[in-house]
């Protein structure tokens, strides 16, 4: 007999949904076979399910078997279709009766019938809602991701001797309560370094508030050993909370790539990611013949921390041009074109040149001019012109910075500890979200030149500000707009309403410097 | 501009000598040889540039060997302020050595100076002519050596040792006693081989300019005056002017970035030097 049942494949961020159609043939040879483009671990679901229904006191029935997953030209991975294809040959025996209402099966089998946790439940539910599909029957560890959804049932399933008993009137299985999305979590404790740790550097730690608070791009260069890894990691527990459409939107990406731990719901806090520069191009961008997101979409609404700028091959950082200018990344492929959203807040660390030592006023440099010029030319013009914030983090000269503490009571007492500065970062964003509100951007560093003529209110003193650097430094009409978009976040950050000439006057610390 | 051939007087002997600008006779009459580390630090820079600007205000061509580190920043820095310089080859006068010094070469021409070398134009750079050459840059300088950052076993020294030989002169500048590059001035001063100077005006025997102070600059206010002070101890950067002045970070940025369009300061890897 021929039963069918519905579940689906993940194309980018889109789930489809897929007919899996199971006949269990009374006469033939016996065998077990799949057919509709699957890929090797679709295929080993075979053995899977076989020992899973076995395990859970079914007969398996010794007569041939045809899968097809359907439609039958899309390519097909992962190992999601283990529960639908038990269920339908249970169905075709007739042990099983599927509901009457349209529902998903989706999961993962143990070989001893319990359910495992399989990633994508967040987009399955999505799609279940869009195309009016009631039930979901998924693994209980990967249900939570569901839960945020309205209007659908959603059961979570521990093995399959259980739903068996569901589904025929038996047993109970107990559908799962909606959760209401309310305040995200703030909690930072699992944080590596507080900016209270980090000794001096003070003008470096300022600029990484301003980048936090706008989610502007950062730079930062300096010789070994001056906190510049430190700083970037200390970063990770000043960033505010997401709201709740940014954390709908990374718990997609991150419910694709099976990043949601087993029995998490949505991702509430602000991606934090680090790349190392061995990483490939496809790891870092996204991509593969099946497209799967990168690091800069795994870091989208967050931060992406690339150490060691320069060691990356050109070619990697030369890609992240497009999705630092876009917001998004799109990978095309033969087999069809995905797009992933990537906006995120690149910071950024090098080194002045191979050994680290240029131009510092002690150590000499052991480089060549070559060797030099080779190592600063792999940060191109037009990727350093999407920077908005370039600082240096000179090495810290403890002797001067401590200083005798008769004398530093003041400047010494009030190191700010990362739950102040975190504060000052809510309250600008707070007042970024007010501005931008339903425009799908967050953050005054996503502006475009239009939304600053319409958002940024610049006085007459700032503005003659800004055309006299423009002047005296040679600006381009780029940085010229970054560097309104920076004054327009130490301007929230100060609370203010217009951005006036002290406002501009420190973003114009922070712009590219040519190095002589 | 065509590679000529001339006999040029070389401490006590005449050399035959390739050469390419203008030989006009004056050229060596007052002028000195510049030596010093090729991996420079950002003091050695600055040494640099204050003993070229008042060489160059007093008419002194400066020799170097055309070397990157000290040899390329005493020409450039000769060039940038119009001054006379001449470049000693370790190879031919065809063969630009160090290559990222193209465009130099042309500057040094333009600026009626000499480019020279006892190579045939299209010898090729070895280091054994390297320590050759050095005889060419300390038998050409008038004045004497001056060497800028030595190591302790640098290439410097021995055009020193050359200078010595032919009973010129040698300067050398102190540096910090804890730089490695540093050493070999110090102890060329520790010896008594060289004299010791702080000023071009020491070699020139000539009272030197009196320096700019602070009295020259107007309409600062209080925050902008107190950073000038500070800036005029050493150059800093903004983390520690902000541990001198006692201010917060955000009211210095500001005020520097002010002071930087307004020209009274420049920044450079970090630290802002007062304009000169």
């Amino acid at each position: 007999m021929l039963t069918k049942v519905l579940s689906a494949a993940h194309f980018g961020l889109e789930a489809t949904p897929i007919e899996v159609e199971v006949n269990v043939f009374k006469k033939g040879f016996p065998g077990f076979s799949i057919i509709g483009l699957p890929n090797k671990s679709i295929e080993e679901a075979k053995e899977r399910v076989k020992t899973a229904l076995i395990n859970s006191g079914i007969d398996f029935p010794n007569l041939k078997i045809i899968v097809n997953l359907a439609p039958a030209d899309i390519p097909k991975e992962g190992s999601l279709y283990d529960l639908p294809i038990a269920i339908g040959i249970l169905a075709s025996m007739e042990l099983v009766k599927i509901p009457e209402e349209k529902s998903f099966f989706y999961g993962e089998l143990s070989l001893d019938g319990g359910l495992r946790h399989t990633k994508g439940v967040f987009l399955l539910a999505l799609a279940a809602k869009s195309l009016g599909i009631k039930n979901l029957f998924v693994p209980k560890d990967s249900a939570n991701e569901a839960s945020v959804i309205t209007g659908i049932n959603v059961y979570p399933v521990t093995s399959l001797s259980e739903l068996i008993g569901f589904l025929n009137g038996v047993s109970e299985i107990k559908k799962l309560n909606h959760t209401v999305h309310h305040s995200l979590s703030t909690d930072y404790e699992t944080v590596e370094f507080d900016f209270s740790e980090i000794i001096g550097q003070e003008s470096a730690k300022r600029a990484m508030t301003i980048a936090a608070a706008g989610g502007h791009n950062i730079f930062m260069m300096g010789p070994p050993g001056a906190g510049k890894t430190m700083l970037a990691r200390a970063t990770a527990g000043i960033l505010p909370p997401l709201n709740e459409e940014e954390s709908l939107e990374v718990t997609k990406i991150y419910s694709l790539t099976g990043n949601i731990p087993p029995g998490e719901g949505l991702i509430t806090q602000r991606p934090f990611r680090t790349a190392h520069h061995t990483t490939s191009r496809i790891g870092l961008i996204g991509g593969g013949s099946d497209p799967h997101p990168g690091e800069i979409s795994l870091s989208h609404n967050g931060v992406l921390f690339l150490d060691e700028f320069p060691e990356f091959p050109r070619s990697t950082l030369e890609a992240l041009r497009q999705p630092l200018e876009d917001g998004r990344v799109s990978i095309i492929r033969i087999a069809g074109s995905v797009t992933f959203p990537a906006s995120f807040m690149l910071i950024a660390a090098a080194n002045p040149c191979p050994c680290g030592y240029l131009g510092d006023p002690k150590k000499e440099c052991k480089c060549t001019p070559r060797m030099v010029m080779k190592y600063q030319a792999k940060l191109s013009g037009p990727l350093m012109d999407r920077i908005d914030l370039h600082i240096n983090v000179p090495a810290v000269d403890i002797e001067k910075l401590i200083a005798d503490p008769t004398s530093h009571k003041a400047s010494r007492g009030v190191v700010a500890n990362s739950r102040q500065i975190r504060e000052e970062v809510i309250n600008a964003r707070k007042i970024q979200n007010k501005r931008f509100k339903g425009l799908k951007i967050y953050t005054n560093a996503n502006m475009k030149n239009k939304h600053i003529g319409k958002f940024c209110d610049i006085d007459k003193e700032s503005l003659l500000l800004l055309k006299q650097a423009v002047n005296t430094y040679n600006l381009s009409a780029r940085t010229y707009f970054r560097l309104i978009k920076v004054s327009q976040t130490i301007c929230d950050l100060a609370g203010e309403k217009r951005i006036l000439p002290n406002h501009v006057a420190e973003a114009l610390q922070y712009r590219i410097r040519t190095n002589d | 501009m065509k590679i000529l051939r001339s006999k040029i007087k070389i401490g006590r002997t005449l050399k035959n000598i390739y050469y390419r600008g203008d030989l006009e006779k004056g050229i060596f009459k007052k002028s000195i040889a510049i030596v010093g580390s090729r991996r420079m630090t950002r003091y050695g820079k600055d040494v640099v540039d204050k003993f070229v600007s008042e060489f160059v205000t007093n008419g002194v061509t400066t020799i170097s060997g055309f070397m990157y580190g000290v040899d390329t920043e005493v020409h450039q820095k000769t060039v940038d302020y119009g001054g006379r310089t001449v470049a000693v080859f370790g190879c031919g006068l065809d063969v630009i050595y160090p290559p990222e010094n193209e465009k130099l070469y042309g500057q040094i021409l333009e600026n009626k100076g000499l480019v020279v070398s006892e190579y045939e134009p299209s010898a090729k750079p070895h280091l054994w002519k390297f320590p050759q050459r050095n005889k060419i840059v300390a038998g050409l300088a008038s004045l004497g050596v001056l060497v800028i950052e030595a190591g302790e076993k640098s290439g410097s020294l021995i055009t020193a040792n050359l200078a010595k030989k032919m009973g010129k002169k040698i300067y050398a500048v102190p540096g910090s006693i804890t730089s490695s590059v540093s050493v070999g001035c110090n102890n060329l001063i520790k010896s008594g081989e060289a004299i010791m100077v702080t000023s071009a005006s020491d070699i020139l025997k000539i009272k030197s300019t009196v320096h700019s102070s602070l009295s020259t600059v107007h309409n600062l206010s209080i925050m902008e005056n107190s950073i000038y002070k500070i800036l005029q101890l050493e150059p800093m950067g903004i983390d520690e002017i902000a541990a001198k002045i006692e201010s917060s970070i955000v009211e210095i940025g500001s005020t520097l970035s002010v002071m930087s369009l307004k020209g009274f300061i420049t920044e450079s890897g970090g630290k802002y030097y007062l304009s000169k």
